[in-house]
């Protein structure tokens, strides 16, 4: 079973996908906007991780290309940190308006 | 979880594992041939020790960060409770920052920890508080076959994914061992002093993937970017702060409640 035992840079890859699949899931399925808000997180975070296995795994002796990875993945910390932060004002003020937070019920913009 | 019954658990588990059998059709061929890849070739180890063989132990490691956060993911976006979906959440950061201390990422691991399940999740909290009202119906699909359709649908997309990014496993892998972590750089090289010779150059060891590593990519070749998000945050600040802000009349009305409240008491 060295599919268990050794490691490669597709089984973090994997893992990535899986939990982006998650997070398609929880942004299509669930109607709570703060659920899918964290869902949106899940999948940056799967995005970061494919990143940094990359950059970990096909750097080869270029540090500097590997460090260039982990640059990358550090501004999206940064950018994800920025959109919970305008994505919580929104769903906050839609509440104070609407009294709900249903995202299938928020269909004023619609016709 | 008094409004998600057993029932509907369990159905919602056989539809799963009914989908998993329709999709994958018992196609474990990907595994049995990558088990004879790796019989045949030499082993293209990731997480190795000194010897170039296969670290079980950081299989283990690995396994357990894997599980655990995948399993976070599933707990955040099945639960009807906000709270305890903040908290699974957070535990899933938590093992998502074991797995880049893994990839040798340590620094980024630390800011994981610090900004999501320090920062962002507080955030989640503050907002829950401050809504905290159940919702009526959480899920969009209805039913068996909705939840059916959709449970294929996301295996069919997982599939796919999973398969491109597997492949990539037959791409000779770097294996860094303990010696490659550390790295010298030499500090102010554009000096002219130090292309002449007059000076001698500054070196200094850091380990791979360390704050001083990350540190000098970002404000050596990255400084303009680095530069951005700083903006972009700024502006983000501002953006979050002119939405959520009550307007005059909304700011008339509270105060117009508060002042009857205390009246009333």
């Amino acid at each position: 079973m060295s599919v268990f035992y050794d490691i490669t840079v597709s089984h973090f890859l994997v893992l990535a996908a899986a939990l982006f699949t998650v997070g398609i899931a929880g942004v299509l399925l669930r109607r709570n906007a703060l659920i899918v808000m964290m869902s949106i997180e899940l999948m940056l975070n799967a995005a970061n991780i494919t990143v940094l296995a990359f950059s970990r795994g096909f750097a080869g002796n270029n540090h500097e290309a590997a460090y260039q990875g982990q640059a990358f993945a550090l501004t999206v910390i940064a950018i994800a940190a920025a959109e919970a932060a305008v994505g919580l004002a929104i769903v906050v003020t839609v509440f104070r308006t609407r009294r709900h937070s249903d995202i299938d019920r928020l269909t004023m913009l619609k016709n | 979880m008094s409004n998600l019954p057993i029932s509907k658990c369990l159905s919602w588990f056989g539809v799963s594992a009914l989908a998993i059998s329709v999709v994958f059709g018992f196609d474990l061929s990907i595994a049995a041939a990558a088990a004879d890849h790796a019989a045949e070739s030499t082993v293209n180890t990731f997480i190795s020790d000194e010897k170039g063989g296969g670290g079980k132990g950081a299989a283990f490691v690995f396994w357990i960060f894997a599980l655990s956060s995948l399993g976070g993911a599933i707990f955040v976006i099945t639960r009807n409770n906000m709270v305890t979906a903040v908290m699974g959440m957070v535990g899933t950061f938590f093992a998502i920052a074991g797995l880049y201390l893994m990839l040798y990422a340590s620094f980024l691991a630390v800011m994981q920890v610090l900004v999501y399940a320090g920062a962002i999740m507080v955030l989640f909290v503050f907002v829950i508080m401050i809504l905290n009202r159940p919702e009526d119906e959480p899920w969009v699909m209805h039913g068996i076959l909705g939840k059916g359709v959709a449970a294929l649908g996301l295996l069919y997309l997982f599939k796919r994914l999973a398969g491109i990014l597997w492949e990539v496993k037959d791409v000779q892998p770097l294996v860094l061992d303990k010696a490659a972590l550390n790295v010298d750089v030499v500090l102010n090289h554009s000096d002219p002093a130090l292309a002449a010779g007059a000076v001698e150059a500054i070196t200094r060891t850091y380990e791979f993937g360390s704050v001083e590593g990350v540190g000098y990519t970002l404000f050596s070749k990255y400084l303009f970017p680095f530069e951005a998000v700083s903006i972009v945050l700024l502006v983000a600040v501002v953006g979050a702060i002119a939405i959520a802000r009550p307007t005059e009349e909304e700011s008339a009305e509270d105060a117009a409640e508060a002042e009857a409240a205390k009246e009333a008491s």
